[in-house]
């Protein structure tokens, strides 16, 4: 396990990973949202959002389009930030008790405890190892041993190991679709980040593809909190142990996912859920 | 049915005079190279191995010496004509001609000296600048007076930035005429294309890439320096190439900041290092001007104008091919 | 866990941040720069120029101007004359020549005594002006004659004033006389039998009559010349803009006006766009829209390798090659017809205009083909569905779609051409003079000299700092100025023309 030179400069102890089967609710959330107005320029898309994501557990967002799902994951690292005008209006957020957006916030601290798995699988252009290696090296990191190390620990954890450990220094250009978006995940796994944010990771990929990347969220959820966007019902069913679901920019419902799929309180929620709209 | 067939008559008749005009734009053109590629490499090449005329390409240009002496006509180059001299004590009636002998060796290494000073520069802050624009600027209206001054600094006539050297390099800070002052008169002239070429290719670089690597921890610096400037290099310098060539070809520019007409040390003969920068030297395209304009057109001038015209041609024509052609291979190879 | 701090890195990408900001900011700082050295090295342009000015008026050189004006214009219809002459040759017979010989030698010969009345005055006006301006310790009015003032003659200006203005009543003598003299004459000129002669004669005469007509009103400017009557400030700016002469090194007077160069420039400009605007546009249709993939494949890069010729390279082709060309097609009797062929200067304003067009038609080819490449699809669609065939779809869709950016495409080509200095230098024939408009179209094939090739010809030989100096600078400040807005107006169009499109 790596650990950054970094982080022993944090009064807080260092990460440790807890075995937890099944989530337990009454433990403190790991992010809060509270009251949060999200706006592009003038254009309001989130309103009044109040949501505590609990740890080492999957959480879905769930809803139709550009109902401000992608938006809310991308204010957990601040993604935002890169689009102009873009800002949180109104609200806090809070990463295990503090403001993500406070001024004094080290904003590149932030990401790298909060990583990020986009929609389209953006690998770099560069071999499987260098890509699983960036997170680390752009941290300081540079004995190779320890390096190496990390890489074929995160590409286990990604269920990649098995298929790229022979051609490790090859382009991950030559990866399918599939192993992409699981390099993609075993990149952020590799700073180890308390958080992985995950942006309809599936949504470019074929059944099989999909199968596996959800096989592995779920084992990431023992280690990791894990906040998944997703259009596919089915995929937030079967991975989640959370789900939120968003109507035109408003929290509807949030709840453990077996109630909201099987008892939702909300009308708008069962009317989406069952196929009625969206 | 009548309407349909003059309709057609006015298609094809309009279409073919779009047709004869474009030829008639590549046919002048071609006949330019031509004219200029077949005299000129009367010049450059010889019927003998080596086939390449060395003498032309290494000696610096000399006054053409012409007489006749016993009923045989001679055209010697100044130090052939001494050495003859040396060796017939009688008095000859010689026609000089300036520069008609000897080679372009000085102009090549003048020219060659001032495009790598002055590309060095222009890519150093015209890759910075690009960087800020396409990476760091959010749209604002400092960023858009900053489009508008690029914009406009292209625009500006070339003479204009021979006077603007002169004024602030030669003049103000006392340079004189030197390598140094044409640097950056050439460099500040070919900036607002860099920064258009780097910008672009620095755009073109998808931004999952960016946001990949930001999402990793990396700092914003950290991100352009290995995720976005690696890959965005080999298109900046392909776009460059064809500031190379506008560079190597500009005369005025350098005609009141770099330049000499005539010089007989070659840039390295200097007493000390640090003259080097501060010496002027002789450049292609104004030796070009120089002996187009200051000696008369007769077949004794023939040679060297051609020449040097040729030689010149077919430099920026190398350099502009070698942009072309990389940049159809970069357009194959990245399709992100 | 912790608190994300703020780390020292966060600094860091500030600074790295200001860092290029400060290199992207170089774009404002060069032209912000060319604005300030131009304006340093040529503004002290305008006190020297008025310096000049006043001391033309105050060492009598404008009183001999008037003078010579006159003389002058007597020249002039001496020459008329010479050229009537040569018309008649063919049409008349001996007698009526030999008559006609011995009536203009006559005619050029009444003009004597005004000549040298011209010169005398001319000779103590300068003497005074050199004396004036060693005494102001402006020298560098004129190269030539400042050494010859160095022994430092005592100077009555006063004296040599009242002196030149004697000049006023033997003007009035002499203008008397010639007016009687040429009276005389007239009454004993030959007549013609060919009637185009005749005419032309006749026009002659009443230009005559016009001049002696002007004879009073001369006296009456000399008489009201004044030595002491301020100049005022605006005419360095006015003499500068609006001056029809650019006279440099002269033994008489310096003159910076910028119009003979202004009009060399712009002529040689509407040469080159009138050539390359059909011909760039027109290919730039053919190859968005006609041409076959394989075809455009290989003409775009030719015209990129167009726009790669080294000006210079041009310049020098048009010296070896297209003046003589346009010269001997001038002389073939296929084109006997045109009036003002041939011509008599194989380096003009066509020679360098067509040259330039060349340039021009890269630059407009490239952008109006970007234009036309750029209407969206559907527009032509639309058109195909209505029943259009391509040529109406490509002039009543696809042209007016594109017309500003077509438009803006021009535009920049003329601020490539008129900024343009290596080919009017080497081409455009180098003579300071506004071309004679009264040939028509013959105008067209005179030399004139352009702004860009002036300061490209004259800055290695001036003395820094002298008035001259600063006039091309001044030069160069009027180019900078022309270019910059022609580039914004061809911004703006394109700006607009975006906006309609999206």
């Amino acid at each position: 396990m790596v650990i950054m030179e970094k982080e022993t400069e944090h009064p807080a102890p260092p990460f440790e990973p807890q075995k937890v089967a099944e989530p337990e609710p009454q433990e403190k959330a790991m992010i809060t949202v509270s009251d949060v107005d999200f706006s592009y320029g003038a254009h309001q898309v989130l309103f009044d959002v109040n949501l505590e994501i609990p740890p080492r557990a999957v959480t879905a967002f769930i809803g139709p389009s550009g109902c401000g799902k992608t938006t809310l994951l991308r204010c957990f690292n601040r993604m935002n930030d890169l689009i102009d005008g873009a800002h949180v209006s109104a609200g806090r957020i809070e990463l295990e008790g503090h403001d993500i957006n406070a001024p004094d916030i080290d904003v590149v601290e932030l990401r790298r405890r909060v990583g990020m798995v986009f929609q389209k699988s953006n690998p770099f252009p560069k071999s499987i190892y260098d890509n699983v290696a960036y997170g680390l090296r752009v941290l300081g990191a540079t004995k190779k041993s320890r390096i190496n190390e990390a890489v074929e620990k995160s590409l286990r954890a990604a269920a990649l190991w098995g298929e790229v450990k022979d051609r490790l220094d090859s382009s991950a250009y030559g990866l399918s679709g599939g192993q992409q978006q699981r390099l993609c995940i075993a990149r952020a796994l590799a700073v180890e980040p308390e958080v992985i944010l995950m942006d309809e990771p599936c949504s470019a990929l074929d059944p099989i593809a999909t199968a596996k990347v959800e096989e592995l969220i779920y084992q990431l959820r023992e280690n990791f909190t894990i906040v998944i966007v997703t259009h596919n019902m089915q995929q937030a069913g079967r991975c989640s142990n959370y789900t939120a679901f968003f109507y035109l920019g408003r929290l509807i419902e949030f709840g453990a996912t077996s109630k909201i799929f099987s008892n939702p309180s909300e009308r708008q929620t069962e009317d989406y859920i069952t196929g009625r709209f969206g | 049915m009548k309407i349909r067939t003059r309709q057609r008559i006015a298609q094809t008749t309009s279409f073919w005079i779009f047709r004869l005009a474009t030829y008639t734009i590549l046919a002048a053109a071609t006949y330019i190279f031509l004219d200029i590629g077949i005299k000129g490499s009367r010049t450059l090449f010889t019927a003998h191995a080596p086939f390449i005329n060395v003498p032309f390409l290494t000696q610096r240009p000399q006054t053409l010496f012409v007489f006749d002496y016993q009923g045989t006509k001679y055209t010697l180059s100044d130090s052939e004509f001494r050495v003859w001299k040396a060796q017939h004590p009688e008095e000859v009636e010689a026609t000089s001609v300036a520069y008609s002998a000897g080679g372009v060796w000085p102009c090549i290494v003048g020219t060659a000296l001032l495009v790598i000073g002055s590309m060095i520069f222009a890519l150093a802050v015209g890759i910075c600048s690009a960087i800020y624009l396409s990476e760091y600027s959010q749209n604002s209206r400092f960023i858009r007076l900053i489009r508008i001054a690029i914009l406009n600094l292209a625009g500006v006539p070339s003479i204009v930035f021979g006077l603007f050297g002169f004024g602030l390099f030669v003049i103000f800070l006392h340079w004189n005429v030197s390598l140094l002052a044409g640097w950056f008169t050439l460099g500040l002239m070919i900036l607002p294309a860099i920064i258009t070429a780097s910008e672009e290719s620095l755009r073109a670089v998808p931004n999952g890439l960016r946001e990949g690597s930001l999402a990793l921890g990396a700092t914003k610096w950290q991100t352009i320096r290995k995720n976005v400037l690696p890959y965005a290099l080999p298109g900046i310098l392909t776009s460059s190439i064809l500031g190379i060539s506008r560079v190597a070809g500009e005369t005025a520019p350098i005609m009141f900041t770099a330049a000499y007409a005539l010089r007989d040390e070659m840039p390295w003969q200097v007493q000390h290092w640090t003259d080097f920068v501060f010496q002027g030297v002789m450049a292609l395209p104004y030796h070009i001007y120089v002996v187009s304009s200051k000696i008369p057109q007769n077949e004794y001038t023939e040679r060297m104008q051609y020449g040097a015209a040729c030689i010149l041609l077919l430099l920026v024509f190398v350099i502009a091919l070698t942009s072309i052609v990389l940049r159809e291979k970069a357009r194959r190879r990245l399709s992100w | 866990m912790a608190v994300p701090l703020p780390v020292r890195r966060w600094h860091a990408d500030s600074l790295i941040k200001a860092f290029f900001g400060s290199n992207a900011l170089i774009a404002i700082v060069v032209l912000a720069l060319i604005t300030i050295f131009l304006f340093r090295e040529g503004f002290g342009f305008f006190g020297k120029n008025l310096a000049n000015i006043r001391l033309y008026r105050r060492a009598g050189l404008e009183y001999v101007d008037i003078l010579r004006d006159s003389a002058n214009s007597h020249a002039a219809l001496s020459r008329s004359l010479n050229d009537i002459r040569k018309r008649a040759a063919a049409t008349e017979s001996a007698d009526t020549l030999s008559r006609f010989d011995e009536f203009s030698t006559a005619f050029s010969d009444s003009a004597e005594n005004l000549n040298g009345l011209v010169s005398d005055a001319g000779d103590k006006a300068v003497a005074l002006r050199d004396a004036l301006a060693l005494l102001i310790g402006d020298v560098d009015h004129s190269g030539e004659n400042s050494e010859q003032g160095a022994a430092t003659p005592p100077i009555d200006e006063a004296g040599t004033i009242a002196a030149l203005r004697a000049n006023t009543a033997t003007f009035a003598t002499t203008a008397a006389a010639l007016d009687r003299t040429i009276r005389d004459l007239l009454k004993t000129a030959p007549s013609f039998q060919d009637a185009i002669t005749k005419r032309a004669f006749e026009y002659w005469t009443k230009k005559v009559d016009g001049y002696l007509a002007s004879l009073p009103a001369t006296t009456k400017k000399l008489q009201a010349w004044n030595p002491e009557r301020p100049v005022p400030a605006y005419r360095a700016v006015t003499s500068f803009l609006f001056g029809r002469d650019w006279i440099t090194a002269s033994f008489w007077q310096d003159w910076y006006g910028i119009i003979p160069l202004f009009v060399g420039s712009f002529l040689v400009s509407i040469v080159a766009l009138a050539i390359a605007v059909p011909f760039g546009v027109a290919s730039a249709i053919y190859v968005s829209e006609v041409a076959q993939p394989a075809e455009k494949r290989f003409i775009k890069p030719y015209v990129e390798f167009i726009a790669a010729i080294p000006s210079v390279v041009l310049g020098f082709f048009g010296i070896a090659v297209v003046g003589q060309t346009i010269r001997h097609v001038s002389q073939s009797s296929f084109f006997h017809w045109v009036s003002f062929f041939p011509i008599s200067e194989r380096l003009n304003i066509f020679t360098a205009g067509s040259l330039l067009a060349l340039m021009a038609v890269s630059t407009i080819f490239t952008l109006a083909e970007d234009a036309l490449r750029n209407v969206p699809r559907g527009f032509v669609e639309a058109s195909y569905a209505l029943g259009a065939n391509r040529l109406q779809t490509v002039g009543r869709v696809i042209v007016p779609a594109s017309l500003s950016g077509i438009v803006s495409a021009i535009l920049l080509g003329f601020g490539r051409v008129i900024g343009e200095t290596m080919v009017v230098l080497l081409c455009a024939g180098n003579r300071i003079a506004i071309p004679d408009f009264t040939q028509g179209l013959g105008a067209f094939f005179q030399p004139v000299h352009t702004m860009t090739g002036i300061i490209a010809q004259e800055m290695g030989e001036v003395v820094r700092g002298s008035i001259h100096y600063r006039a091309l600078f001044m030069v160069g400040l009027a180019l900078f100025a022309i270019t910059l807005a022609t580039n914004y107006a061809a911004q703006k169009l394109v700006a607009r023309y975006r906006m309609s499109i999206g």
